[in-house]
């Protein structure tokens, strides 16, 4: 007869195979990715897994690449997203906050037709935007920035289900207390968020780092290689001219090692913030 | 001290046909202790919370000092209030949650100092100020909140249901802290609990509601001797009031099973005067009017019950039998001396004279 310690213990073991599986499936390719970018090749592609020769030549050459300004690409990339991280958090939270709290004529179907809207994919918008901004004469860095945060509002329904946990009576408390809408939004509402302020600042520093289509569409009109962003720049590398693709694919890889290392650092950084049960002790219980 | 007055107020909300608060009419005295009871959904911590600028006011006004309140913000009304659930602001210490509130209005900071350091003494919980909410007991939780609302020195204090999520020991002890609270700096103070006992030792005067109406004002030796109607009888009071459908007539009184009793001749007289004679009515009496001594079965012996013993609750001092006879069920608070196990079969002495009839059909009660 089988115990159930033992029944425990092979389920366990299942569990961890399962669990090994899909971590190799999960980081082999990223290691493939490091590999490639050190590995010394003179022939295009990189075929094989563990290069025959380790090199730095593809970093050094992706920053002194005169055809692909790798530096200025990074530079945009950083302001835009820098800038989209705060104002898109700013209007997020603003708005999930306004619709947990406030009650309002028309809040209701706002949420509906908002969460329809939220139904269509962003890029469905791209050749409207297109038109606009190049009626606007922004197809531009500033018109990508514009096209990052302008719907930045409509991605609230995760920070108002996250408001919607806190509870209203401390709200109301604080309304006792002699605190205005605005006082308790900014003393209780803010700090007690700071995990979902994390979370919506994370995400919309990650959209823009890594967004192609809307970065291609709009900036691909200038022409100018100094203006592009790195997620497009890089597409350009690989793409442009059947020899010159494989000619810079090694450096293509190397910038893709690149760009994943604020993303990481963000990651580490900003995890310590990342707590729950950040509301213990207001509450009963 | 501020006198708080309750002008006939109706509350409804969005949707509802009902009113959830009719015709609330009250005027609070300063330095009065007033305490809404009531069963769950009977409209009191929706009144509360009108009077806290909360809810608005449907209909009727709320005069707080002689000024219309109606539409002056919460933060504007100059009131306290303490919640059920506590509401601490978590992220922020003990200290910081009490001074909150005079950070907000621009208190010197010594000032502030000395206020949150003076409530902490009196609450006890000087060496908790740089803890945070989460580190504290439910005990400790509630006397923060307590003193969130006593540094402001606001002429009203609200209190909704402060006490319903200790335990039963801490109740009674926070309850006591409460009236020394209130003794000692004498603030208007309206109190709302669904528990009667908290009603009955704390308050000036008791409000009694249910669905929205009020039964009752008065104070609680009022609702407990002289209650209006039968909700009133039966709501104040643990265990609840024995009632018993019975038909009156000449000077007796039958339920058609069990009980049939003598009613004394001064209550007999009462009701045949105001025409229930012949009548079907309610009879409502206490379980601690109900006896089982020698002494009494032998003044009142056509008042006397033989029944038997159902279940029996020994509290200590004294012990609730609840004792059936043919079909009559009732339940007697006697001394833990006479002491019975279930299946006895006991002899109870009714005390008619303290007990209370009800019109059946308005409940009222039926007095002089």
């Amino acid at each position: 007869m089988k115990s159930y310690s033992n029944q425990r213990r092979l389920s366990l073991i299942f569990r961890y195979i399962l669990l090994t599986l899909l971590a190799v499936l999960w980081i082999l390719p990223i290691i493939w990715i490091v590999l490639a970018s050190f590995s010394y090749n003179d022939t295009g592609f990189v075929s094989t897994f563990w290069p025959d020769k380790f090199t730095l030549q593809n970093y050094i050459g992706i920053f002194n690449n005169s055809q692909y300004p790798f530096g200025y690409w990074i530079r945009n990339t950083l302001v835009i997203s820098i800038l989209s991280m705060i104002i898109s958090t700013f209007l997020t939270i603003s708005v999930a906050y306004v619709l947990s709290r406030l009650r309002f004529a028309f809040r209701k179907p706002f949420l509906q037709i908002a969460l329809v809207l939220g139904m269509f994919p962003g890029f469905m918008s791209m050749i409207a935007l297109y038109y606009i901004l190049k009626g606007l004469n922004m197809l531009n860095l500033g018109g990508l920035l514009l096209v990052y945060v302008g719907g930045a509002g409509l991605g609230f329904y995760v920070a108002k289900g996250f408001f919607d946990t806190i509870p209203r009576s401390i709200d109301e408390a604080a309304e006792i207390d002699g605190a205005t809408k605005w006082q308790v939004f900014v003393h209780i509402g803010l700090p007690l968020s700071k995990p979902m302020i994390v979370y919506t600042a994370l995400t919309s520093f990650i959209a823009p780092w890594t967004d192609f289509i809307f970065s291609g569409i709009i900036l691909s009109t200038s022409g100018d290689a100094k203006t592009y962003t790195v997620a497009y720049g890089l597409y350009n590398m690989v793409h442009t001219t059947k020899g010159n693709a494989t000619a810079y694919f090694a450096q293509f890889v190397a910038g893709c090692v690149i760009i994943a290392i604020p993303i990481t650092i963000l990651f580490v950084f900003m995890q310590k913030f990342y707590v729950n049960g950040i509301t213990a002790g207001a509450d009963k219980g | 001290m501020v006198e708080v007055d309750l002008n006939h107020i109706y509350k409804k909300y969005e949707g509802n046909d009902k009113y959830s608060v009719n015709d609330f009419d009250l005027h609070i005295k300063p330095k009065e202790f007033i305490v809404f009871v009531g069963p769950s959904g009977c409209g009191k911590s929706t009144t509360l919370r009108m009077i806290a600028g909360l809810e608005d006011i449907s209909k009727g006004t709320l005069e707080i000092d002689g000024k219309v309140m109606n539409d002056v913000a919460p933060k504007d009304r100059n009131i306290a209030m303490v919640f059920q659930n506590y509401a601490l602001y978590p992220h922020m210490t003990i200290y910081d949650n009490m001074a909150f509130g005079l950070k907000l209005r621009h208190y010197k900071k010594e000032d502030i100092d000395k206020r949150v350091k003076n409530a902490a003494k009196i609450l006890g919980l000087e060496d908790y100020l740089d803890k945070k909410p989460g580190a504290l007991s439910g005990g400790q939780r509630q006397r923060v909140a307590l003193g969130r609302a006593i540094v402001r020195d606001a002429p009203i204090f609200l209190m909704d249901e402060p006490l319903s999520n200790l335990d039963a020991k801490l109740r009674v002890s926070m309850r006591a802290e409460i009236a020394k609270l209130h003794q000692r700096l004498g603030t208007t103070s309206i109190y709302v609990t669904h528990d009667q006992t908290e009603a009955m030792t704390l308050a000036d005067r008791v409000v009694v509601m249910s669905v929205g109406h009020v039964q009752q004002i008065g104070t609680p030796l009022e609702v407990y001797n002289e209650p209006v109607n039968q909700f009133v009888a039966g709501f104040i009071g643990s265990p609840q009031m024995n009632f018993f459908n019975v038909h009156y007539k000449d000077g007796r009184m039958s339920d058609g099973k069990g009980l049939n009793l003598e009613v004394p001749e001064g209550k007999a007289k009462m009701l045949e005067e105001q025409g229930y004679n012949d009548k079907d009515l309610v009879f409502g009496i206490r379980p601690e009017d109900i006896h089982s001594e020698e002494a009494f079965m032998e003044t009142w012996p056509n008042d006397v019950v033989t029944s038997k013993v159902v279940v029996s609750e020994l509290l200590g001092a004294t012990i609730q039998l609840y004792q059936e006879v043919d079909g009559t069920e009732f339940v007697a608070i006697i001394n833990s001396r006479d002491f019975h196990q279930p299946g006895d079969v006991v002899k109870m002495g009714f005390d008619i004279n303290k007990g209370h009839f009800f019109d059946k059909d308005t409940t009222l009660r039926i007095h002089n």
